[in-house]
């Protein structure tokens, strides 16, 4: 009872983890119909403020605050120089992107050198969960992603701000014609997305070592959960994240982290088999 | 209120519109007619700007509104029923009418309501997804959808395409209404002859991109060849 309860806790730690990184690419995909090659380095950017932040005797906070605000900026400034003029080729903005990820990944090496470094957990202690410790960072971690994931449902669903959006993703031309500044939705959502990316990749740091290959670790595992849950509506990636995290955790316990990947990539091809629209696209029609 | 001078425009490789003249003048209705494929469509997207114009110049209200982008030219004052109607068919039918403002400089706060005053079928199916409306349903919608965002000159392409004759006539009624109470200008892409004998003042008419005559309605009343000569296929 107490394993299965620890199980579940780290299961749900995973699979929000990847809700985080996930949504972020899945409202620029929604929106823009970019495929962001570029969302792990700007995890890694995320990563990095904090590091920058300890490094200039900054608090560990602060930098969590600083991540989203100086990549969501990033993510303006790449919007502006790179992805609009690319966006209506879809297979250019695969390529420019990824261009991208290979310049910003060079970039914090040369920075910042390519070995790793360490952030300070900033909740070092333990809490006994039915006899067992486990490390209250963990928990901070997954109420974070919660309160994203509720911000982000908030913002879509229930703000003018999300109904134009939705409008732009149903019909681009038509939500233009009814006064919708599709440009300046654009800029906006793609900024938004970036921000999740640098928040996710500084509330990580400290439970991971910061190096140039940290966001390929969640990126995978985010790009499966989107082909699985679907990309056609919010819900894609929770569903998706639930069902790679859920299965990755379990078969890891079960057998061996290599048995583990090996039955995720498996569920992956039969499920996107069975519902070549994700599992969203199943349920909730569209 | 709207002038169109030389007006070039097409699509990559096809220019369908050849130098269009065109004025419609402030208040009522005026039309548009011709065969199918003859551009009418593309002048209404040019009109709007989702159609680069290669030439020539369109003067609303004074203001060369050639080159603009669409939602700048939403926000000046022109709104567009296009054809096909392309409502948010996922979107409940008060959302559709929320999208109709949320663009609009202050319009997010606006109550959509005022557009069930004339349209009170909306008012009874508000909280319906919009795909599941009857054709007549769905284009009350998208000319409600255009009108809650008060516009000065309303485009509307076709409205009357796959709908009853019955509601279509109800339609029209209230577009007439609505025209007349609103000082409101519309410039009405139409097949159906008897809808635009009943509802325009005047009509000009297309053929092959181009504004080939210009008749007061109460003459194509009189004198039906004049239309035969246009329309005919
Ligand atoms: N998206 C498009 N791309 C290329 N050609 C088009 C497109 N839409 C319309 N056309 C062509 O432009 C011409 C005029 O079409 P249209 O403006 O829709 O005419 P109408 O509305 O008068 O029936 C037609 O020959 C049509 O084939
Ligand atoms: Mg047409």
């Amino acid at each position: 009872m107490e394993q299965l309860f620890i199980l579940t806790l780290d299961a749900s730690n995973f699979i929000l983890a990847i809700v985080l990184v996930a949504m972020g690419l899945v409202i620029i995909f929604g929106l823009m119909n970019v495929i962001n090659m570029a969302h792990g380095e700007l995890f890694l950017l995320g990563a990095y403020t904090v590091v920058l932040v300890e490094r200039a005797g900054g608090h560990f906070w602060f930098g969590l605050l600083l991540a989203p605000l100086v990549v969501g900026l990033v993510g303006l400034v790449v919007e502006e120089l790179v992805v609009r003029h690319v966006y209506h080729r879809f297979l250019d903005t695969i390529l420019a992107t990824w261009g991208l990820s290979i310049a910003i990944k060079q970039a914090v090496v040369i920075a910042f050198g390519p070995a790793s470094h360490t952030v300070t957990n900033p909740i070092a202690t333990s809490i006994e969960i039915f006899g067992t410790p486990y490390p209250v960072y963990r928990l901070f971690i997954m109420a974070v992603a919660l309160l994203v994931i509720a911000v982000t449902f908030w913002l879509f669903f229930r703000t003018a701000f999300g109904l134009a959006a939705r409008g732009v993703i149903a019909n681009r031309d038509m939500a233009a014609c009814l006064g919708i500044n599709t440009r300046r939705l654009d800029r906006a959502t793609f900024a938004y997305g970036a921000a999740l990316a640098g928040l996710a990749g500084a509330v990580m740091a400290p439970i991971m070592s910061v190096d140039p290959q940290m966001g390929l670790g969640f990126l995978i595992p985010a790009f499966l959960a989107i082909l699985v849950g679907g990309a056609g509506h919010l819900a894609g990636p929770l569903l998706g994240a639930a069902a790679i995290g859920g299965t990755d955790t379990l078969a890891a316990n079960l057998w061996s982290p290599v048995v583990a990947q090996i039955v995720v990539f498996t569920m992956a091809i039969v499920v996107i088999r069975l519902f070549p629209r994700g599992l969203a696209g199943r349920w909730f029609g569209r | 209120m709207l002038t169109v001078q030389g007006l070039e425009a097409g699509y990559r490789g096809s220019r369908v519109l050849n130098g269009i003249d065109l004025e419609v003048a402030e208040g009522g209705i005026a039309a548009l007619l011709g065969r199918n494929g003859m551009g009418k469509t593309t002048l209404m997207r040019a009109l709007m700007g989702l159609v680069p114009v290669a030439a020539g110049r369109i003067v609303f209200q004074g203001r060369d509104i050639a080159g603009l982008r669409p939602y700048a030219i939403s926000n000046l004052g022109i709104a567009y029923v296009p054809q096909g109607r392309e409502i948010f068919a996922d979107f409940t039918v008060e959302e559709n009418l929320k999208l109709g403002l949320v663009g609009k400089p202050g319009g997010a706060g606006t109550d959509p309501a005022s557009a069930y005053r004339h349209f009170p079928i909306l008012a009874e199916r508000r909280g319906q997804k919009a795909g599941t409306l009857s054709g007549g349903q769905q284009q009350q919608l998208a000319i409600a959808r255009a009108l809650v965002g008060r516009p000065r000159l309303l485009l509307l392409d076709e409205p009357s395409e796959g709908i009853q004759p019955s509601i279509v006539l109800q339609i029209a009624e209230i577009l007439r209404r609505v025209a007349a109470e609103d000082g409101l200008t519309v410039l009405l892409v139409e097949q159906n002859v008897e809808i635009v004998l009943s509802l325009a003042a005047d009509c000009a008419f297309i053929e092959k991109g181009r504004v080939v005559a210009r008749h007061a309605a109460a003459e194509l009343a009189r004198d039906r060849d004049i239309l035969h000569r246009y329309l005919a296929v």
